[in-house]
């Protein structure tokens, strides 16, 4: 018999059982709608955490005082402290012009600077706010970041008491928003603002950070050594070479602060390593939370098979009767794998539908998930995602629908015939 | 010869019981032939239907359908037998209840890989035939008892096969209706030579065929042969 024959006979099944085959439709359209839900989440965290990212920029390396992995182990043995603690503490010492100068020697290093940064009292028309202040190489900085200019200038190498500021806090802060030229007070020196900078919306970015000289952060910032850094940024010549950069730069480090691997008290990182290290803690979440969604879908899988061995025993006496007239066991197996098909297939579209509105309802929520940012949580919807839903639960109508099917085409036809 | 049965056995496992439906049965029909297996109920006359129609293959002995002994025969090569070479005839219709009556005589064909419209139009030859034009896109439940075994006949019909098993074919109707039936089936023998076998315990019936063979715990009691003119006599 031909496929669309069959097809035209599951369908008829179907069809004249609407209750029984909606309420099991219903099982898989949960199972398929959770599932679809759940990893439209994790896809949104995925790319709220890329485009968070991307303001870092991917060729720069930031290498930044206080205990790496290793020295977990190495204050742990002492007894005191704080395991993991990443602010600076007493073992660790800041960053020095000298790293600066190592760092220099790596091959491949296109661009350094030492930053200074730390927080300080603004005040501007009356209003007082606290901020984060970056003191950077007025030359070396335009080239390295990331940020774009809204209006005025970059700094200068003759600059010394002015500012560019970030775009939320030109914006947002005060509620006059600042703009070029204008006068603020820092710590009680006043600064004139030159440049303010495009919001880029992720963290990384410069939007809540005034920059300032380095020379002035200095002078302006408590708690700053004149020759220490708090962080030293290193831009690559070639993004492809970020990973063997780090590692020469580690070593380098290492030798000349006299460390060993236990001792080791900075710690280097890239947005590709911190992206990376995000990207495989949402995907554990997401395959979490999508297995605990399977579940449910393992229970509508279930409800058709419960469904389809009933509709073998109430169509047994049909089933001897397509069998007298001429079908084979393949014709009656396809019939009623066709139709638990047809069941996943109806599920799964409903079920997509379902998990898809959910998806785009669940922002609305104001449910936050993980802190990521202020815009609550994003859910994406890919189309693979829907594509392989549907596909998944078809697949499910069918291998639930094997046993029922494989049984009813097994049946001998005289006994079929004979059932009532 | 169309039908041929040597020494045909059927023995039903009862627990540990064996109980034979069928002690070594030989048989012959001819092409064409209108017969009557008679007897009363538990004579095996039902078990000798289904072997004869390839539901059931026997436990011993050999049954020739057109040359070929079917009791060699897979699943799928006896389901095509019966597509193809047998048109069944039930006393309970056995409609498939969800289909209209056109497309119940369409399944046998669709079965067989017909074409659609080849198939609709057979199904729909048939079904003027047998005076149900106008009631083609009824359900079954939408139709008589007699309409709807003129249905089940009209399937039997559709494959053309060569011959047609009717098992009790009037036992749901009224005589009236039984009677229509009969005549329409002794019409089929007559004007498209089919060979047609009819179970019954009904000896009213019986009196139609050209030969009766009368089952006795499954043994063939006796054969009575009636005159050809007997037969078309009474249709």
């Amino acid at each position: 018999m031909k496929i669309n024959k069959s097809l035209k006979l599951a369908v008829n099944i179907i069809v004249h059982s609407k209750l029984r085959t909606w309420l099991t439709i219903i099982g898989i359209v949960i199972g398929i709608a959770a599932v679809v839900a759940i990893v439209s989440i994790g896809e949104g965290m995925q790319q709220n955490v890329e485009s968070r990212l991307g303001g870092l920029g991917a060729d720069i390396i930031t290498i930044s005082p206080g205990g790496g992995r290793a020295s977990v182990g190495f204050r742990g043995g002492h007894g005191g402290g704080m395991p993991g603690s990443t602010a600076t503490s007493a073992t660790a010492e800041n960053l020095t012009k000298k790293d600066v100068l190592v760092l220099q020697s790596v091959e491949g290093v296109e661009y350094i600077q030492g930053i200074v940064s730390g927080r300080g009292e603004m005040y501007y028309l009356g209003e007082k706010a606290t901020v984060s202040v970056e003191g950077v190489d007025p030359l070396v900085w335009k080239e390295m970041t990331t940020s774009e200019l809204e209006s005025g200038r970059f700094l200068g190498p003759s600059d010394y008491n002015v500012v560019i500021v970030g775009g939320r806090i030109a914006k947002d802060t005060f509620k006059q928003p600042l703009t070029v030229n204008r006068i603020i007070t820092i710590e009680e020196k006043a600064f004139k603002v030159v440049g303010i900078l495009k919001e880029s919306g992720g963290f990384g970015g410069d939007d809540n950070k005034i920059i300032m000289p380095i020379k002035a952060a200095r002078d302006t910032l408590e708690d700053v050594g004149s020759d220490e850094f708090d962080s030293i940024t290193l831009k690559v010549a070639n993004t492809d070479d970020v990973d063997p950069i780090m590692e020469e730069a580690d070593k380098k480090l290492m030798i000349s602060r006299h460390l060993t691997e236990k001792e080791k008290d900075f710690r280097i990182s890239s947005s590709q390593s911190i992206q990376e290290t995000m990207s495989d803690i949402t995907q554990t979440m997401t395959l979490f939370l999508g297995a605990i969604a399977a579940v449910s879908l393992l229970v509508g899988a279930v409800g058709i098979a419960n469904t389809m061995f009933t509709s073998v025993l109430e169509k047994t006496k049909e089933i001897g009767i397509m069998k007298s007239i001429g079908a084979k066991n393949s014709d009656i197996m396809m019939i009623f794998l066709l139709n638990s098909a047809i069941v996943g297939l109806v599920g799964g579209l409903l079920g997509i539908c379902l998990g898809t509105g959910i998806s785009s309802l669940l922002p609305f929520l104001g449910m936050r998930l993980m802190g990521m940012g202020r815009d609550g949580m994003t859910t994406v919807v890919t189309p693979m995602l829907l594509i392989y839903a549907l596909l998944i639960s078809i697949g499910i109508g069918m291998v639930a629908g094997v046993i029922p099917a494989y049984r009813a085409s097994k049946l001998k036809p005289v006994d079929a015939l004979r059932y009532e | 010869m169309v039908i041929q049965l040597e020494n045909v056995w059927k023995i039903y496992q009862m627990g540990d019981i064996q109980v034979p439906a069928l002690k070594g049965i030989d048989l012959e029909v001819k092409k064409g032939e209108f017969l009557a297996i008679a007897g009363a109920s538990g004579s095996g006359k039902s078990t000798m239907m289904n072997v004869i129609g390839c539901l059931d293959l026997p436990s011993k002995g050999k049954i020739f359908l057109g040359g070929d002994d079917i009791a060699g025969f897979g699943e799928s090569k006896l389901a095509q037998t019966r597509g193809q070479k047998i048109g069944f005839v039930f006393q309970q219709f056995n409609l498939i209840h969800t289909l209209t009556a056109l497309e119940n005589v369409m399944l046998p064909l669709e079965f067989q890989d017909v074409d659609t419209p080849t198939a609709r139009k057979k199904a729909l030859e048939i079904l003027n035939l047998v005076g149900l034009g106008d009631r083609v896109h009824h359900l079954p439940s939408q139709l008589s008892g007699g309409e709807q075994q003129r249905v089940a006949i009209s399937r039997a019909l559709a494959v053309d096969p060569e011959i047609i098993l009717a098992d009790e074919p009037t036992g749901n109707l009224d005589s009236k209706t039984g009677e229509f039936i009969m005549d329409f089936l002794s019409e089929i023998h007559r004007n498209n030579s089919k060979t047609i076998i009819i179970v019954t315990h009904d000896f009213y019936l019986v009196k139609r065929a050209e030969r009766v063979v009368y089952l006795k715990d499954g043994e063939i009691e006796r054969i009575e042969h009636k005159p050809k003119e007997q037969g078309g006599e009474f249709a």
